[in-house]
């Protein structure tokens, strides 16, 4: 209630120097500061552009790979896993362990083809797998203890992203636009680039606002044609007559305010004034020809896709370009104003043919990936921009024997450990944190659990994890329910 | 201390007023004297109750400030907290006003701090006594006194006017007027129907010089069919009502709507709250409860499911019985009950064993799904069955003549070549059969006959669990039928085949102990090499007994016990049936025998054999012609023939409606307390139970159900439920709740702003009979809320919040009834009421990053109806609908955000549902005749939208606006008057209700 009041004396105090009504420049400056929507009822605590600290990150790309990537195939070595192939677990190891599809009685222990080397001067071990991706080490820093309490995609998805397996929560990005609060520009603050392949399993929980004001939601844009929906006016409709219309509407607004005063009036002009702004630099945002060619070829926007026998059953095959659009949009994105950019492709959900389908997936994703964090340092956007590559959990070192499956041929969901990476925004590259036992089952040292990682993500962005709270239903709720804690491990 | 000289005030109101209003001076706030509840237990709770309050597990100090006697007790430090009378002596005192960062409280690095208006709100509270009392919200409602008001400052329209004008009095603020005619009508149609009243409407409105002419007006709102639309849709925000179950699969619930149509019927009738409010909880449990009755509870199937293959179905019951605890603690208590899952609240009196006592309430629940066709369907049903018969009884004639003629020697001929069974089977009677899928677990009811009859869409992985009681001596062996009806098939595959991949059965007996069975042999009519009976008993799910080649007839197959068994009195026999592969069993019967080994797996229906042991002489004549049918079917080639066309006919019986109503029945179940809110780690048992801060429960047996909890929550004695709905009927009449928080009535809510009114209400209601129109009927016709909405200069100062009910709120509307606006306007909405959800068009890639992407896409009329009966899928929330801060159905939603968004604008003026409005509403304007001016079409259209003529500086500025557009479209005059609707659809009064 406190900071609602100071909020609405510093509206109004804006109001007072505009000299009240309905001016356009009035709407501008609170569309700036971000002022506009807050909720006019009682409710939570908006704490517009306000951080506890100094923030060392400004901008989020966090890409995320749905489904659990593979972590002994692609981030963590484990040799150890060869020697034992075809070997039971021991029974201690298996109680109280929970399987989605895995006969946890007969299953075994499953081998890597993959060969793993060492790279940058920091000397990280990464697969065959990421080439790309070791050709950035010395500026990622590799978390190989994650952990996480939730051993289904949704509920995973739903703790990875909004911080609890129970839906309705805000996202962290929808967290982090309510946080930095800033709005106001040509482009959406929280946009959210799909590339959809087998569709993303909680659907939009993953950016939805839950009880924060819908305009904290991730905006969805589209891969090719109008980014956003509603964005082309109807056929008919020029430019000019569109300028015309919204000038009417503020005209109109202005008039209707004058009788009634009501302040939303003017948040009303000012949305309507952002939206036109949108609708030019949308499309400017996706026009590609003002990038170089070398840009273009760094991310691989234009690579052929090999062919896969039998296609890709889980990532979608024809995506090359799309993934790789998609992370020079974010890009794009981050470079226009935008704060919060969520990259998804989905599945690395491979229960089974793990070793056709997930190189397949590595051979889009890799160098797309990795060409983001060396353009975006390039142009040193990196120091305050924190980019993220992460899923919601690990695979199992067992094979999936799932009854009536004919073959072993990949591994069945992992909570207990994974891996994934940060890079930027005032995180220590160079580094790999955290280690597993011999065959990835367990985190043997520094275990960072996924409310870990949330409170240090805010923690760049200058929010203290237990101060970002929104009160709803009695509640003061935040991204890190009661738990939490910064690693400073990570941070440079 | 001085106490307030209410007689000056009211001498002199009028001249402070006016003070008041010029905002030069303002008279000194008079110090009222000190509630405990209202205004200290606010602070204590908020601050230090973390702490120091109800949680024994979080207490520090070993300071309790939540009784009266830890605040008048010791602490660990020996010191006393509150010493009545004495803040020298009080640490409390001490501590709050310390200037030393190791001693102050609360502690520095806590998120609440102290502010000077609550320290010296603590330290007269000591100084005045610490006088000790209960929170408001939890003592029940007393009715107060009507203020009375000399001089009122606007006419009283209802007592909630005069305790309204008394605060007024108080604050030196002044009523606003009323609104304009044209302002009244459009709100209350919006407010009450959620519809924009059309041109002639108004302007009757506007001329009728009745004195009642308002109040007629709202009669006939209220009895509008749309009143139930709009306040059904209220509701189903606190029922988190949606068309899927959310999660992975999000799977389509296609009959959710049932209980919507309910919801929307139930307001139109009135049904009084109370009786709402059982019917919703526990209309399962009435005595001789109706379909309707059962359709209500409903309600709390719209919790959430979480059917991803692999997941934990266990703790998903559990979080759907959590989510049903919290959200009736939400919506009836105004309680964060859901709080108390891991731990005792910590401000609340509401400990962790007590939210499992509710929880155990919606624990020994169940959910299923009973048929409830619609009358259309279901007339239409009976026409299809009647033709059918028709049919059906002209192939029997001849059949029937045939029969006639085996009776007799050609019956015994066939009899006398038979080998009788010796032995003779006892049916079991189930009580409940349990379909166990990857993805589900659904209980059923057996068929008269005993028989179950199995999904069609069962998958082949199945497994059936029959719970049958069953008493007998020495049974020797079970029986399980394949019944194939005349036509149909035994089994589900396409060939009609099955595979039977297990069966087993569990004997438990009434001392609760559990012996599994074990069979010697399995024996059937019919087998195929590959899949042998004895497949079924080798504990290999992959070998199993199937009757390819041999589909449509019944087979049967007998397990031969190891020895013979006892079935005790009271006895609960288990049966399960397990598929693996090719496909489950059409309909299914089982049986037990003591007959003498071996069994014979006989396929011949025990009707018959029942028969056939009768010498032919006893036997009646159509127990003769049964027989005789028998033969027909089976040995005779005439009756074969004569039967072809028949089982034909059969084949294509027509199907009963598939609507089927999701409801709640009791299940009896055990509850224990969830350490740490975790299932798998229970703690002690609890039976099912109330708060205690609430008054008791009277329950009706020996153990508590949710019809005693229903009747718990509107016992009139319970201080909470009709406050709690007061707060929600007038949180949608002015913009906010009497209590802001109408989320939390407890210690960490806002206390209600007009205490008394609040209290006048909540006792009102009761006396009014819970109707829920009575009540709005007394809101809406009261003068505050006929006040206009228009801010006022010293209000925008002195109250933005509009706590204090000096003017209306202004409001956008919501989601559902932007839409409504819309379609209403340009005059293509859809009126139809009820039924099941549409479909409106959407861009594919809004469906495409969903696992559900199947939208079948509603046309022609019925895509053009109101916003509340759009497909609500759970995981692609329907654009325009989220835009404007629809409830997004995971959680009950008390309250709905209003923001004002960019996007918002953008969907108003281009997505192709408003685009289609703008386009109606223009060329209607186009179309008028001739000689009708550009600015009189202009004047008509903004009517229409807005209920109101523009004024003269609005008329200019559209025409201004027409003639650019024209001149920009190039003298496209169509489209041009187009503009000038998307022009006025878009602007921010259409959206307001003002």
């Amino acid at each position: 209630m406190h900071d609602s009041v100071s909020f609405s004396s510093r509206r109004k105090f804006l109001m007072q120097a505009c000299g009240g009504v309905g001016g356009l420049a009035l709407s501008h400056l609170l569309g700036q500061d971000g002022l506009l929507a807050a909720p006019a009822s009682a409710g939570g605590v908006v704490r517009p552009g306000r951080t506890h600290h100094q923030a060392r990150a400004k901008n989020i790309i966090y890409i995320y790979l749905e489904g659990g990537p593979s972590q002994m195939d692609l981030y963590d070595p484990k040799p150890v896993l060869n020697q034992l192939d075809g070997q039971a677990l021991p029974e201690s190891m298996l109680k109280n362990m929970r399987f989605a599809f895995l006969a946890k009685e007969s299953a075994r222990i499953m081998g890597t083809p993959r060969t793993f080397k060492k790279h940058g001067q920091c000397g990280m071990e990464l697969s065959d797998l990421l080439p790309h991706i070791g050709s950035i080490a010395d500026d990622i820093c590799l978390v190989r203890s994650m952990h996480t309490d939730q051993f289904n995609h949704v509920p995973g998805q739903l703790l990875m992203n909004t911080g609890s397996a129970i839906s309705g929560r805000p996202s962290m990005g929808s967290w982090l636009s309510y946080g930095l609060g800033s709005g106001g520009k040509n482009l959406p603050e929280f946009v959210v680039l799909i590339c959809v392949g087998r569709g993303v399993p909680g659907g939009s929980a993953s950016w939805a606002s839950g009880f924060l004001p819908s305009k904290y939601s991730g905006v969805m844009f589209r891969n090719e044609g109008a980014p956003v929906l509603n964005l082309d006016n109807p056929s008919g409709f020029t430019a000019a007559m569109q300028g015309r219309n919204i000038r009417g509407v503020a005209e109109l607004n202005a008039l209707r305010h004058a009788e009634v005063r009501d302040p939303e009036i003017d948040s009303r002009i000012a949305a309507y004034e952002l939206a036109f702004r949108m609708q030019s630099a949308a499309p400017e945002l996706m026009d590609l020809s003002g990038e170089s060619q070398a840009t273009l070829d760094l991310y691989g926007v234009n690579r052929t896709e090999p062919k896969i026998e039998g296609g890709n059953q889980l990532g979608g095959t024809g995506l090359f370009g799309t993934f790789a659009r998609n992370c020079l949009m974010a890009r794009r994105l981050v470079e226009r104003g935008t704060r919060v950019v969520q990259v998804i492709h989905a599945s690395w959900d491979h229960h089974s043919r793990i070793n056709t389908d997930l190189p397949h997936n590595c051979l889009m994703a890799d160098q797309p990936i990795a060409a983001l964090v060396k353009d975006l340092k390039q142009r040193g956007m990196l120091e305050d921009t924190l980019v993220i590559c992460g899923s919601e959990f690990g695979r199992t070192a067992l094979g999936e024997n799932r009854p009536g499956q004919r073959a072993v041929t990949g591994r069945d969901h992992h909570p207990n450990a994974f891996s994934l990476w940060l890079a930027g925004g005032g995180i220590k590259g160079g580094q790999v944190v955290g280690e597993t036992d011999d065959i990835a089952w367990n985190v043997t040292k520094d275990p960072i659990h996924v409310h870990d990682l949330h409170a240090t993500i805010l923690h760049q962005f200058g929010f203290d994890h237990t101060k970002l709270t929104y009160r709803f239903q009695g509640r003061d709720y935040r991204l890190t329910d009661v738990h939490g804690h910064v690693v400073k491990k990570l941070l440079a | 201390m001085r106490t307030p000289p209410p007689r000056f005030l009211r001498a002199s109101g009028r001249s402070l007023l006016l003070v008041g209003a010029l905002g030069v001076a303002r008279a000194a706030p008079v110090p009222a004297p000190l509630d405990f509840g209202r205004d200290i237990l606010p602070i204590l709770s908020n601050n230090c109750f973390h702490c120091h309050g109800p949680d024994d597990a979080e207490r520090k100090g070993k300071l309790r400030l939540d009784t009266h006697a830890g605040a008048l007790g010791a602490g660990k430090s020996g010191l006393t907290a509150v010493v009545p009378g004495q803040t020298a002596a009080s640490e409390l005192i001490q501590r709050i006003t310390s200037p030393h960062d190791d001693e102050v409280m609360p502690p520095r690095d806590a998120k609440e701090k102290l502010s000077a208006k609550q320290l010296a709100l603590l330290t007269r509270w000591v100084e005045q006594g610490a006088p000790w009392g209960n929170f408001w919200a939890f003592e029940p409602p007393t009715r107060p006194a009507v203020p009375k008001i000399a001089n009122p400052q606007s006419p009283i329209g209802n007592p909630i006017d005069a305790f309204v004008l008394a605060r007024l009095a108080q604050e030196n603020l002044a009523p606003s007027p009323a609104a304009d005619r044209r302002t009244l009508i459009r709100r209350l149609s919006l407010d009450l129907t959620g519809l924009p009243p059309d041109l002639a409407t108004v302007d009757a409105f506007v001329r009728d010089t009745r004195p009642d002419a308002y109040e007629r007006l709202v009669d006939t709102l209220l009895d509008s069919p749309h009143f139930g639309e709009r306040w059904g849709r209220h509701w189903l925000d606190l029922a988190r009502f949606a068309d899927s179950a959310g999660y992975l699969n999000d799977t389509l619930r296609p009959y959710a709507y049932l209980y919507r149509d309910w919801v929307i019927d139930a307001v139109n009738r009135d049904v009084p709250f109370d009786r709402f409010t059982v019917e919703q909880l526990a209309g399962d449990l009435l005595p001789n409860a109706t379909l309707d009755q059962k359709i209500a509870t409903g309600f709390h199937r719209n919790s959430l499911k979480n059917d991803e293959a692999g997941a934990d179905l266990e703790l998903d019951r559990s979080k759907a019985a959590v989510d049903r605890t919290a959200t009736t603690g939400a919506v009836w208590l105004g309680l964060t009950v859901g709080c108390a899952e891991c731990h005792t609240h910590k401000y609340d009196p509401l400990s962790h064993r007590e939210f499992y006592q509710l929880y155990s309430f919606f624990n020994s629940t169940a959910e299923r799904d009973v048929p409830a066709p619609r009358p259309d369907e279901l007339a239409d049903y009976q026409r299809k069955l009647a033709t059918w018969e028709k049919e059906r009884d002209r192939l029997e004639a001849p059949l029937r003549d045939h029969v006639a003629t085996l009776v007799g020697p050609p019956s015994a001929a066939w009899e006398a070549s038979l080998s009788r069974p010796a032995e003779r089977w006892t049916v079991l009677t189930p009580d409940e059969i349990t379909t166990i899928t990857e993805d589900d677990e659904r209980i059923g009811s057996p068929n008269p006959d005993h028989s179950f009859t199995t999904g069609a869409r069962d998958p082949v992985r199945t497994r059936y669990v029959v719970k049958s009681p069953a008493e007998a001596r020495a049974v020797t062996g079970l029986r399980l039928e394949a019944l194939a009806d005349l036509g149909g098939k035994a089994g589900r595959a396409r060939s009609g085949d099955f595979h039977l991949a297990e069966f087993s059965a569990m004997l438990k007996t009434p001392d609760g102990a559990q012996h599994k069975l074990e069979f010697a042999h399995a024996r059937a009519d019919f087998e195929t090499k590959s899949a042998p009976a004895k497949g079924t008993l080798d504990g290999d799910n992959t070998t199993g007994w199937s009757i390819t080649g041999r589909t449509d007839a019944t087979h049967v197959i007998v397990f031969e016990l190891k020895s013979p068994r006892d079935f005790p009195a009271g006895s609960q026999l288990y049966v399960e049936l397990e598929h693996r592969i090719t496909g489950v069993l059409t309909r299914f019967r089982l049986a037990t025998t003591t007959g003498a080994l071996p069994l014979t797996p006989d396929p011949r229906p025990d009707e018959l054999v029942a028969i056939l042991d009768l010498p032919a002489a006893l036997r009646t004549s159509d127990q003769a012609l049964a027989v005789a049918r028998h033969v027909a079917r089976f040995f005779d080639e005439p009756g074969k023939k004569l039967l072809a066309p028949l089982a034909t006919h059969y084949a294509k019986q027509p199907e009963f409606p598939k609507t089927a109503a999701p409801i709640l029945v009791a299940h009896e179940r055990k509850t224990r307390i969830h350490l740490r809110g975790e299932y798998q780690q229970p703690g002690d048992e609890v039976e099912p139970g109330t708060p205690a801060v609430l008054p008791p429960l009277q329950r009706r047996g020996p153990r508590a159900d949710r019809l005693d909890l229903a009747r718990w929550l509107v016992d009139p004695a319970n201080p909470l439920t009709a406050r709690v709905t007061v707060n929600h009927i007038w949180q949608h009449l002015f913009g906010r709740g009497l209590v802001a928080t109408v989320d939390n009535f407890g210690l960490l809510g806002e206390p209600p702003s007009h205490p008394e009114l609040f209290d006048y209400l909540a006792t009102e209601f009761v006396r009014l009979g819970w109707s829920r129109k009575k009540l709005i009927r007394l809101l809406v016709t009261s003068a505050t809320y006929r006040q206009s909405s228009v801010l006022r200069a010293d209000l925008q100062e002195r109250d933005p919040q509009n706590t204090l009910l000096a003017r209306q709120s202004r409001q956008r509307l919501e989601a559902e009834v932007v839409r409504d606006v819309f379609l209403a306007s340009s005059g293509l909405l859809n009126r139809r009421i009820g039924g099941p959800s549409i479909y409106p068009a959407l861009p594919a890639f809004v469906l495409a990053f969903g696992r559900n992407k199947s939208w079948p896409e509603t046309t022609g009329p019925e895509k053009y109806r109101r916003g509340l009966y759009i497909h609500l899928r759970r995981n692609v929330p329907y654009p325009m609908l989220a835009t404007f801060d629809a409830s997004d159905a995971s959680l009950a939603c008390l309250r709905r955000e209003r923001s004002n968004s960019p996007l918002q604008a953008l969907t108003l003026l281009n997505d192709p549902v408003f685009v289609e409005c703008h386009e109606t509403l223009g060329l209607q304007l186009a179309a008028r005749p001739a000689d009708t001016s550009v600015a009189a079409r202009l004047a008509h259209a903004f009517a229409l939208c807005l209920s109101r003529p523009p004024t003269a500086a609005e008329a200019a500025a559209m025409q201004r606006h027409f003639d650019d557009q024209l001149q920009l479209a190039q003298g496209d005059r169509k489209l041009a008057f187009v503009a000038a609707a998307r022009l006025i659809m878009n602007l921010d009064e259409f959206i307001t209700r003002e």
